[in-house]
């Protein structure tokens, strides 16, 4: 209660602040690039004079500065582009929609993601905007640009595995991770078995991710937060733009409907290296077999005023397998996959009163049909949320940036159903679907105290209700549709904090609470598109979890270089496994066979970040611990997690050589991840059967590996060319190293000797492998 | 329906099959860390009711590391002797005394092969058991058998029950449906399961003079079809360590003579089956571990009691 009341004297204190400023006025606007039209997130806005007032446009591109009245040169920045200063005599509020052109590349003309500094001067911490035009030139592992995997480059960011775009952030779960596209959920992130991501990079404007403490604004994940923006489309001229590589092909086609009042982009993906395949795979007994995967993306956007405009977004994706083996007229058919939409109204109440409004359908559906002579079998399972969300920017004084909101989801969880039939008798197993209603508001103000001195204040509500139909599990009451079942309540206060020293540095501290009311239990050592969501329930407590932290930051050489290092500490509540005897039969709702425990994590982050220069990249090396007690596994012993690496580092070079040619260079080394071994074998029935031995308590070899690319760009400067075109040239895993995928045993009998024996193997999976990449653009000329 | 379980277990493999197609996963022999290892007593114990009523019989070992190769010679000193056991009833109790194969007349040892359903290959080791001599304790339906073990300081207690058996109607041979193969059939039984009850049932089948073999995936549960009367498949058992041939795993052979034994177990007998099944065939890419649940308090291993029905059939010439 203490911490409650201290946070209302402080909201108190700042609305008191606002009453009294006078003689203030507002300039704001859109900031948005000068060639498409898009909206530009998080580009600067500051006072030459005075970079410590300054502020940063919003997810729509909105940006408001409140300043005393007077003269100001204000300058916009964004990474890639061309600084724009622009001349204020602020006598009265004022409209500035700012347009930004691309940098040329002049000498001296610096160009980044963010205000120089901004690394050193704002509140967040482990928050990183991911650069996609920089990701494009890392190597790939078949030439298909993954956001998520150059996400697991940063520290305190892991893979889940070999090639594996899933990633685990300070020791979190991988469902702990809350995945947005265009403001809706995206529960499943990964396509064949999680080896490439959902998202197609020529759709991708923005990607945040926000590993540290967690604003207010977002909730329901314990982790962390990756925020996806899509592109809205050129609204000044067509556009289209592709690849094709070897596994995958894309297109994107955008272009404006009403020049300067709206646009739309559409692209697709599909892999066909097994449509290519058919004809091998026809002269065989599994002819039939094929697997593919695609993703379609949409936007449109209307633009009524400058006050009011409208966005609409789509992003629908599926996995796809069929499996035949003829002799046995054995078939299998599996598509899983996301479908998201997005509908946003952004209002501007006023020059310090932003508000967007969204309404938000999304899904993920996972069905498995197998079939054999008469007998057949089908198990789906899924989720389903209607989510409705309203959010203001509020802008009142020079001092204080305020965000506040609601957001409401429904969410329905069907667990696994199995219909079955043998011949004309059915079977069918149906667990009822569940449902819940998840509610948050939140508020958070990012006050400046002082120059010296930031402090980012926010507190989240957030509730969960299970609600019937549902017959209870523990006392068989019957709730009829609607009925609340259970209801959890989680406040969550978010505090960040900043000082900042005269030479270019800055200490920071978080601290923030989160909880999860939906929970993604794994009985693999990845996640795979079979498991299952769960929500809260009368038998499953919500997550929840407190993360500290506490970094310094300093640039150096007029922000060429970005040094942190960050510590963390981070309590994990309420966390959920498979017990340990635990067998995956559909017969079973999963729920049932959980077990619950806590876990903690810390560690240090250090982090060098080269950002101007023909070489750029950085170093990120973590040193972490990541532990779990659960009282029904390993005897209520502590644990590592899986999650759990003691050392990991990322080397990421980029180099440019000349206009035509750009080099990249990964390099990532890890310990280890943990497994449960072997510690004896005993004969029942006359094979072996082993016995386990102490939870995580093995480790495979340490992972390292190297990645190069090379990307050409034939014609760079060609004046009046139609289309832009570059290839990419990658090698994955460049010195062939055989890093460990999965161990497994072998029992071995010899009848003829009479001997038996139990092998021990270690398989790993990609060897070094090259790829190319085909890219183009076409661009129409803008009509003056 | 008992395939259900395995089939699930077998997508992630095939996708994680898809994976590998045109690329190459390199496979390296390792020696594993050993020092977790601490020998355990392991019961391997049944007693069964029904067609051929046995008495108690136990099997004790100890659990080896896992780097042994086991010969001969050192296979015989897996097993524990001089034990102290009884099985009660509620009724009576019986000690179990034990008899190794090499005591034993060539007559004795054929019935104790029987028994124990090895194949005969195995009675060329000195396999050692417990069992009641004095055959005054039979496998009777509706009991309960607790079985109580001190061995070298070590004490171990089990308990399990025989729950009456729901026959098979009928076993149904056909023919496969790859025309290449047109001397294979499948089996199919047809079955009617008592509605309202749990019910978990286990299958072994013998071929011709071979011995009875469980179903790699040997158990299933009435969950999915409880109260239903349908017809499933019956796949030919074949040794765990047995490759598994895409296009004749469980298909008979025409004119065998096939042994089907059909069990009804209780549910801890059940779990310690499955969850065995399912480690074993859980392995691979992705696969976390499974611990066997032992219905063996103070060591590992089963002490499980069978009501069983024997069906023989011939496959049919089609």
């Amino acid at each position: 209660m203490k911490l409650k009341n201290n946070l209302f004297t402080l909201f108190l204190c700042m609305v008191t602040g606002v009453v009294f400023s006078q003689n203030n006025f507002t300039v704001s606007g859109y900031i948005k690039d000068a060639s498409t039209g898009e909206d530009l997130i998080e580009a600067n806005v500051y006072v030459k004079e005075e970079a410590s007032k300054g502020t940063t446009s919003n997810i729509y591109g909105f940006y408001s500065l409140t300043l005393p009245e007077g003269q100001y040169t204000l300058v916009f920045s964004y990474l890639g582009y061309t600084d724009k200063e622009v001349e204020v005599n602020l006598i009265e509020d004022q409209r500035l929609n700012v347009e930004m052109g691309l940098g040329i590349e002049i000498e001296e003309v610096v160009v980044y993601a963010d205000a120089p500094d901004q690394n050193v001067q704002s509140t967040n911490m482990g928050t990183v905007e991911m650069d996609i035009e920089q990701i494009k030139t890392l190597p790939t592992l078949l030439g298909e640009v993954d956001i998520f995997k150059a996400m697991q480059l940063l520290p305190g960011v892991q893979s889940a595995g070999e090639g594996n775009s899933g990633f685990y952030v300070r020791g979190g779960g991988p469902d702990q991770n809350l995945v947005l596209l265009d403001e809706a959920v995206v529960y499943n992130t990964g396509h064949l078995l999680g080896f490439f991501s959902v998202f197609n990079p020529d759709v991708v404007k923005n990607t945040t991710l926000i590993k540290g403490s967690m604003p207010a604004n977002y909730g329901g994940r314990l982790s962390s937060v990756v925020d996806v923006q899509m592109k809205e489309g050129n609204n000044k001229a067509y556009e289209v733009e592709g690849g094709v590589g070897l596994i995958a092909s894309r297109l994107a086609i955008q272009g404006p409907i009403v020049k300067d009042k709206s646009s739309f982009i559409l692209s697709g993906r599909r892999t066909y290296a097994f449509d290519l395949a058919q004809p091998l795979i026809n002269n065989t007994d599994a002819a039939g077999t094929n697997y593919y995967f695609y993703d379609v993306n949409g936007k449109f956007n209307y633009k009524f005023s400058d006050k009011d405009r409208l966005f609409v977004s789509t992003y629908w994706g599926d996995d796809v397998l069929n499996y035949q083996t003829n002799a046995r007229d054995f078939q299998l058919n599996i598509p899983y996959g996301n479908l998201t939409t997005t509908v946003r109204w952004n209002h501007l109440f006023n020059d310090k009163l932003f508000m967007n409004v969204s309404a938000i359908y999304n899904s993920y559906d996972f069905e498995v049909k197998f079939s054999q002579d008469q007998f057949a079998a089908k198990v789906v399972s899924g989720i389903r949320d209607w989510n409705g969300k309203v959010d203001f920017d509020y802008f009142p004084h020079p001092k204080h940036e305020m965000k506040f909101g609601v957001n409401y989801t429904h969410h329905k969880l069907t667990p696994q159903n199995l219909s079955a039939n043998s011949g004309d008798t059915e079977f069918e197993l149906a667990f009822d679907p569940k449902f819940a209603h998840e509610l948050g508001i939140y508020i958070m103000d990012d006050w400046k105290i002082s120059d010296d001195l930031t402090v980012n204040l926010g507190f989240r509500l957030s509730s969960f209700t299970q609600v019937g139909p549902y017959t209870s599990k523990i006392d068989e009451t019957e709730y009829g549709k609607g009925e609340p079942v259970k209801t959890y309540i989680g406040p969550e206060p978010r505090i960040s904090a900043k000082y900042s020293f005269p030479d270019n540095s800055s200490i920071k501290g978080g601290f923030a609470q989160t909880n999860q009311y939906l929970h993604l239990v794994s009985s693999s050592t990845s996640t795979l598109p079979s498991d299952i969501w769960v929500p809260s329930s009368e038998l499953i407590r919500p997550q929840r979890a407190q993360q500290y932290a506490l970094g310094y930051f300093r640039n150096f050489k007029d922000n060429m270089y970005e040094t942190s290092v960050e510590v963390y500490y981070k309590n994990l509540e309420n966390q959920i496994d498979f017990q340990e005897s635990y067998v995956n039969q559909p017969s079973e709702d999963v729920e049932d066979n959980f077990v619950f425990g806590k876990g903690r994590s810390y560690g240090v982050e250090f982090f060098v970040n080269k950002r101007k220069g023909d070489l750029t990249g950085w170093i990120g090396y973590t040193l972490s611990r990541t532990e779990r007690t659960f009282p029904d596994i390993n005897n209520g012993l502590t644990y590592p997690a899986t999650y759990d690496r003691r050392h990991d580092l990322s080397v990421v070079a980029n180099y440019k050589l000349n206009d035509k040619w750009n080099f990249g260079a990964v390099f990532v080394y890890g310990t280890g991840n943990a497994f449960t071994p072997v510690k004896s074998f005993y004969f029942i029935e006359g094979n072996f059967v082993p016995e386990y031995g102490v939870r995580n308590n093995a480790r495979i070899d340490a992972y390292h590996r190297l990645d190069l690319s090379a990307t050409l760009t034939p014609k760079p400067n060609k004046p009046n060319k139609k289309i832009d075109q570059s290839w990419t040239f990658s090698v994955y895993n460049a010195y062939n190293r055989k890093n460990v995928f999965f161990i497994y045993y072998l029992p071995e009998t010899d009848v003829s000797t009479g001997t038996a024996e139990i092998g021990a193997y270690k398989v790993s999976l990609f060897p070094v492998i090259p790829s190319v990449t085909w890219n183009f653009k076409w661009k129409q000329k803008p009509r003056m | 329906m008992d395939t259900t379980h395995t089939e699930m277990n077998k997508i992630q493999y095939i996708l994680a099959a898809l994976l590998f197609l045109g690329l190459y996963a390199c496979e390296t022999q390792f020696t594993p860390d050993d020092s977790e290892y601490e020998p355990e007593v392991v019961v391997e114990g049944y007693i069964e009711a029904g067609d051929r009523p046995t008495p108690p019989y136990v099997i004790l070992t100890r659990s080896q590391p896992y780097f042994s190769e086991l010969n001969i010679n050192n296979f015989e000193e897996l097993f524990i002797h001089n034990a102290e056991m009884t099985v009660s009833d509620g009724d009576q109790t019986v000690s179990l005394t034990e008899i190794c194969l090499n005591d034993l007349t060539p007559e004795q040892q054929e019935t104790l092969a029987g028994f124990l359903g090895t194949s005969s290959d195995s009675l060329g080791l000195n396999f050692c058991v417990y069992t009641d001599l004095t055959f005054s304790m039979i496998g009777q339906v509706g009991k309960s058998y607790e079985l109580n073990i001190e061995t070298e300081g070590e004490v171990l207690e089990a308990v399990t029950t025989i729950p009456p058996l729901s026959e098979i109607d009928s076993l149904i041979f056909d023919p496969i449906p790859d025309p290449d193969n047109d001397t294979l059939q499948e089996l199919t039984g047809a079955f009617s399961d008592p509605a309202g009850t749990a019910n978990y049932y286990r299958y072994f089948t013998a071929v011709n003079e071979e011995g009875l073999l469980p179903g790699l995936s040997s158990v299933v549960d009435d969950k999915i079809f409880d109260g239903q009367s349908f017809e499933f498949p019956i796949p030919k058992a074949q040794r765990r360590t047995e490759e598994i041939d895409p296009f004749t795993y469980g298909y008979f052979l025409e004119g065998d003579t096939v042994v089907v034994k059909w069990c009804a177990i209780d549910q801890a007998h059940f779990d310690f089956w499955n969850t065995l099944e399912f480690n074993a065939a859980n392995q691979g890419p992705f696969a976390s571990y499974t611990r066997i649940t032992s219905n063996v308090d103070g060591g590992l291993g089963i002490w499980g009691g069978y009501a069983a029905k024997y069906y023989e059939e011939i496959v049919p010439f089609d």
